[in-house]
């Protein structure tokens, strides 16, 4: 039978009802197996013994079944999608699972990346704050520490507290200015503070330490703009007997050894 | 009281529920198991004469149908013939001890039911109509269909049951389809 078609119209309603022995049966899905025809045949014959059911006895089922069912249901983890992936690997409802968890997983993945970006420059902003607010500090501590100094110089029994005057007839300061020096000559430390009228563009004001023997000594050279204050600490050799402190006014940038005129002058009484 | 969404769910068919199945539709499984469940029962019941039994399979056979519905193809057969053909699979298998049929089964069993089985009443109908069919047939011939049917014997294991000869066992069993074809499917 299993190259031949049935015989006769009954055998697919016998085959359906499952009457057939096991070497009639065999012979019947071998042939049905490769023969669409008969193939349809035997699910119409299916049809017609599945409704010889309807001759059973009535019988409901108790309510605790559909009530279990439904628990069970819900309980799933995986409903149908879930189990014909693992049943039919590579199946094309596998890639509408994955489809549906990209349509999910790309806008979150987006917004993580944007979320990242913002992230790292906002990063970016407040690092370069924080290094704003350390140069700060830094600037600060330098200031609290060259205060500590002036307030330590004066402070001490030993510093010389030393006013400066304008020296008439000096046409370049037009006999105008005013400064005070503090000098500590053990500690070598000496600080300036005065006014004087801006200097011409190619000159610079230059402090002097003039001590008892020897030549004058280079303590600083500064620009003060209009109206402003200068103010210098500045680190000596220590043990210098001073006689007098001077403010020149030198070529830009100042000289070794005083060439100017003496706008400033200090002697120490 | 029938509310608008359970006359929504009578109407519904069979493919849509289906569908909505596929989607994870809760209520539409539970729409089937009030459509087809009263039908499974009975030939349930009257295969294994064993309550618990028949309810564990009714049970598993729509748990089997929410998990993979997604294989059953409606437009290739019945989901009614689909569920009346499994449940009496699986009941004779119980019954003879055979190892449990395989979640292949919904798309291995292809099952065209001609009539339309989606309301109760129809179910009623069809219900009477086949009754009067065996009522109708010979005794002998009827008991040989329903040792078939309801008990998956063969043509030999009928034989050997009743005691009659193979060839007089086939003869009855082929006018008896051949009678209820003609009764239920002019």
């Amino acid at each position: 039978m299993s190259s031949e078609h049935p015989t006769r119209a009954e055998d697919f309603d016998l085959y359906a009802l499952g009457a057939l022995d096991n070497a009639e049966r065999q012979a019947f899905e071998s042939h049905i197996a490769s023969c669409a025809d008969c193939a349809e045949k035997v699910a119409a014959a299916r049809g017609r013994m599945a409704i010889l059911a309807f001759a059973a006895p009535t019988v409901a089922p108790s309510p605790g079944v559909k009530e279990t069912l439904m628990r069970q249901v819900i309980a799933s983890a995986e409903g149908p999608g879930g189990s014909v992936a693992r049943l039919h690997p590579g199946h094309a409802e596998d890639s509408g699972v994955f489809a549906r968890w990209w349509a999910v997983l790309l806008p979150v993945a987006g917004a993580f990346a944007l979320a990242t970006v913002l992230l790292w420059l906002h990063n970016e902003q407040l690092n370069r704050q924080l290094a704003d607010l350390r140069n700060t500090i830094e600037q600060q501590k330098q200031e609290l520490v060259e205060t500590r100094h002036q307030a330590d110089l004066i402070a001490a029994r030993e510093t010389l507290v030393v006013p400066l005057w304008a020296q008439k007839g000096t046409p370049e300061s037009h006999g105008e200015g005013h400064a005070r020096v503090l000098y500590n000559a053990k500690e070598g430390m000496m600080t300036y503070d005065g006014w004087l009228p801006a200097a011409p563009a190619d000159k610079s004001y230059q402090l002097w330490l003039v001590p008892m023997n020897g030549a004058p000594i280079s303590a600083g050279v500064f620009n003060p703009q209009n109206g402003e204050m200068s103010h210098m600490m500045m680190k000596l050799p220590a043990g210098v007997t001073a006689k007098e402190f001077a403010v020149s006014l030198e070529p830009a940038g100042g000289m070794p050894h005083p060439t100017g005129p003496m706008v400033l002058v200090g002697p120490i009484s | 009281m029938v509310t608008a969404e359970k006359r929504a769910e009578l109407k519904a068919t069979d493919a849509s529920l289906i569908d909505r199945i596929v989607r994870r539709d809760e209520s539409a499984l539970a729409a089937l198991y009030d459509r087809y469940s009263g039908m499974l029962s009975s030939v349930l019941n009257r295969i294994l004469r064993d309550t618990q039994a028949a309810e564990e399979i009714l049970q598993d056979i729509f748990y089997q149908l929410w998990r993979n519905a997604a294989q059953f193809d409606s437009s290739r057969g019945s989901l009614s013939g689909w569920l009346l053909v499994i449940a009496r699979n699986r009941a004779i298998s119980r019954l003879r001890r055979h190892n449990p049929a395989s979640g292949d089964e919904l798309s291995e069993n292809t099952v065209v039911v001609a009539s339309n089985l989606e309301s109760s009443v129809a179910q009623q109908q069809l219900m009477a109509k086949v009754k009067s069919a065996l009522d109708n047939l010979p005794k002998e011939q009827r008991a040989a269909i329903e040792l078939a049917y309801f008990e998956g014997l063969t043509h030999s294991e009928i034989a050997q049951r009743t005691g009659d000869p193979l060839g007089t066992v086939k003869t009855r069993l082929r006018s008896a389809v051949e009678t209820l074809k003609r009764d239920l499917h002019p």
